[in-house]
């Protein structure tokens, strides 16, 4: 039982990066209706500045990761601007090419500026909290409190500020809220903005916990896509409710069946749940 | 007189890509030439889903990978004729994309992209792991070429398995024309274009659905025994998610939907990478920033652009209409 609740309690540490990541995707599809498959890759790029800074410069983290996700904040409007934006008005499978172009220069630059190596992001959070039975590292609790943090940051803007208002009229209809005065090109720009900073955030616990290395970034924006299947795409509720129970199957998987396999059968049980809720399991019947 | 003029310019093609083995000395552009046919079968596989029907599946290189283990394995493991389980191979493919297909098909646009992509992470993580049936990363070497036909044509001669191959692509191609002509092409289309309205109509859009992701995964199949007996080596590898992607591609450059856009889309995504090496490095970086501008310049594929040119270009020298 220890076992059981142990595992849950890692699982929940990697869901939270995973509601990170999907948090991004979501409100991009809710608005742009795209698959930004890059995501992954770009969020990797933070993460290895990150490292940059701090092995480097010398940087200390904190600030570090404040710099990082400036640099994500930039991007991803350049990354709108320049890519998305042309394709606007195409067949949305052209979007998903351009994002999978994408995605290939960004891993490509990631291969170029910082190498094949797998990089971890030093830390110096060593302690190990006990908790009755269980145990906690310092690293994982201060990630399970800052991921909570942000949920509940970008949930609270989506849902109480007056842009989150805008951006949750778009993705409701977006004929109305244009003819209402929603400015659609400045929304999109701050969306994709705030999604590449969430997602900045993510790959540094990644590095954190795990490591950065080529190929990470596309198992992330993959992992972030199956969420949103689970969760119910462009739903926000759907994507923090989806992250959490991925990165609980995952865990009991690895720690129960195969670690081998954890993957396989996470995604199993997204099938599963798409047999009996095609639409997602808090998503609405389109 | 354009349509008088495309029967002539395939058999100039065709008679070309018999001609080329004899021509080319080099025997790596003979290799890169065999490659690209192997990737045209994939190429018109993913055109059946996705060009012609409308569903974007990103799972081509995993049932490519299916069928290239299935003929290995049944080869080597079962002792059977190399022929016989390059004939199997695609059957066996086609079956188990069924068990793909059912779960998958039951969602649309971006989510059975999506799932998909999952399936070919399935197929890639058991190829990795199962390591008694496949030998996981290190993968399977010296994987026999075709038996020698009625004692003359030796196979293990690359010229006459560019033929083979070439006579498999050729074939493929009419199958896909055939289809592309019949009722079951018409209808999907028609579900490509409005799926409620089909099956309004009475049309059990399911059934549909499902023959052309089996009728994709044949395709793949088929080149993937092709790939296996040719190279002689497969490991997990060369079947992931990044090839599935590349059989995309070689639809959407080329030309989504029809015939013979992803024949120009399958040599392009062959031959790209490989001029691309001057640079190793920056490979990926050129390979994405072609793919986005050819995205945004030219979004329905390379053939229709040519197309146009052509007729431009007939204007222009005053040949009547």
């Amino acid at each position: 039982m220890v076992e059981v609740l142990q595992q849950i309690l890692n699982g929940l540490t990697i869901g939270g990066v995973y509601v990170l990541i999907a948090l991004g995707l979501t409100t991009v599809f809710g608005i742009l209706g795209i698959s930004h498959f890059a995501h992954g890759s770009i969020s990797m790029f933070g993460g290895y500045v990150v490292f940059y800074l701090v092995t480097q410069q010398g940087m200390p983290l904190a600030f570090a990761c404040l710099a990082a996700m400036g640099a994500g904040f930039v991007l991803g409007i350049a990354v709108e601007r320049l890519a998305y934006r042309p394709v606007r008005d195409a067949s949305p499978i052209n979007a998903f090419i351009v994002a999978l172009g994408l995605t290939m220069i960004a891993e490509g630059a990631n291969l170029q500026l910082f190498g094949a190596d797998q990089i971890v992001i030093p830390t110096n959070l060593q302690s190990v909290f006990r908790i009755g039975a269980l145990t906690l590292t310092e690293l994982r609790f201060y990630i399970i409190l800052l991921t909570a943090g942000l949920i509940l940051a970008m949930t609270l803007y989506i849902q109480r500020s007056k842009t989150g208002y805008a951006i949750r009229a778009l993705a409701q209809n977006r004929n109305a809220a244009i003819l209402m005065g929603v400015n659609v090109s400045r929304i999109t720009m701050l969306v994709f903005a705030m999604s590449s900073m969430l997602g900045v955030a993510a790959a540094v616990m990644i590095g954190a916990l795990f490591a950065i290395a080529p190929g990470v970034g596309e198992g992330l924006a993959i992992k972030g896509f199956s969420v949103l299947i689970l969760g119910g795409l462009g739903s926000i509720p759907g994507a923090i409710v989806g992250g959490l129970i991925l990165g609980v199957t995952e865990a009991l998987a690895a720690g129960f069946l195969s670690s081998a396999y954890k993957d396989v059968i996470a995604f199993l049980v997204m099938i599963i749940v798409l047999l009996v809720r095609p639409q997602g399991l808090l998503g609405k019947h389109s | 007189m354009k349509r008088a003029l495309v029967p002539l310019a395939v058999l100039a093609l065709l008679a070309l890509a018999i001609a080329a083995p004899q021509y080319i000395t080099v025997r790596y552009y003979v290799q890169l030439i065999l490659l690209a046919m192997i990737w045209t079968i994939m190429a018109h596989g993913q055109n059946i889903i996705q060009g012609m029907t409308g569903y974007v599946s990103i799972t081509q290189a995993g049932l490519m990978g299916v069928g290239a283990y299935a003929s290995t394995l049944l080869s080597i493991r079962l002792g059977w004729p190399v022929w016989a389980s390059m004939a199997i191979a695609p059957f066996i493919t086609a079956l188990f994309s069924v068990f793909v297909g059912y779960p998958s098909l039951r969602v649309k646009g971006h989510y059975f992209a999506i799932v998909t992509l999952a399936f070919n992470m399935v197929i890639f993580i058991v190829l990795m792991n199962f390591t008694s049936l496949t030998r996981g990363e290190a993968g399977i070497f010296n994987i026999q070429r075709p038996e020698p036909l009625f004692g003359l044509v030796d196979f293990d001669d690359r010229v006459a398995y560019y033929y083979l191959v070439l006579t498999v692509a050729v074939v493929m191609t009419a199958l896909t024309w055939l289809l592309m002509r019949s009722s079951i092409g018409r209808t999907l289309r028609a579900i490509r274009q409005n799926e409620n309205l089909a099956s309004a109509c009475g049309v059990a859009v399911w059934k549909y659905k499902l023959f052309a992701f089996v009728a994709s995964a044949f395709y793949a199949g088929a080149a993937g025994a092709l790939y296996a007996h040719y190279i002689g080596f497969i490991n997990p590898e060369t079947f992931g998610v990044a090839q599935s992607l590349d059989a995309i591609l070689a639809v959407i450059l080329g030309g989504t939907g029809t015939l013979f856009g992803p024949v120009l889309g399958a040599f392009a995504v062959v031959f790209l990478p490989e001029y691309l090496r001057i640079a190793e490095s920056f490979r990926l970086i050129v390979y994405g920033l072609l793919l986005v501008v050819a995205t945004i310049l030219m979004p329905r594929g390379a053939l229709p652009l040519l197309g146009r040119a052509w007729h431009a270009a007939a204007r222009r020298l005053g040949f009547p209409k």
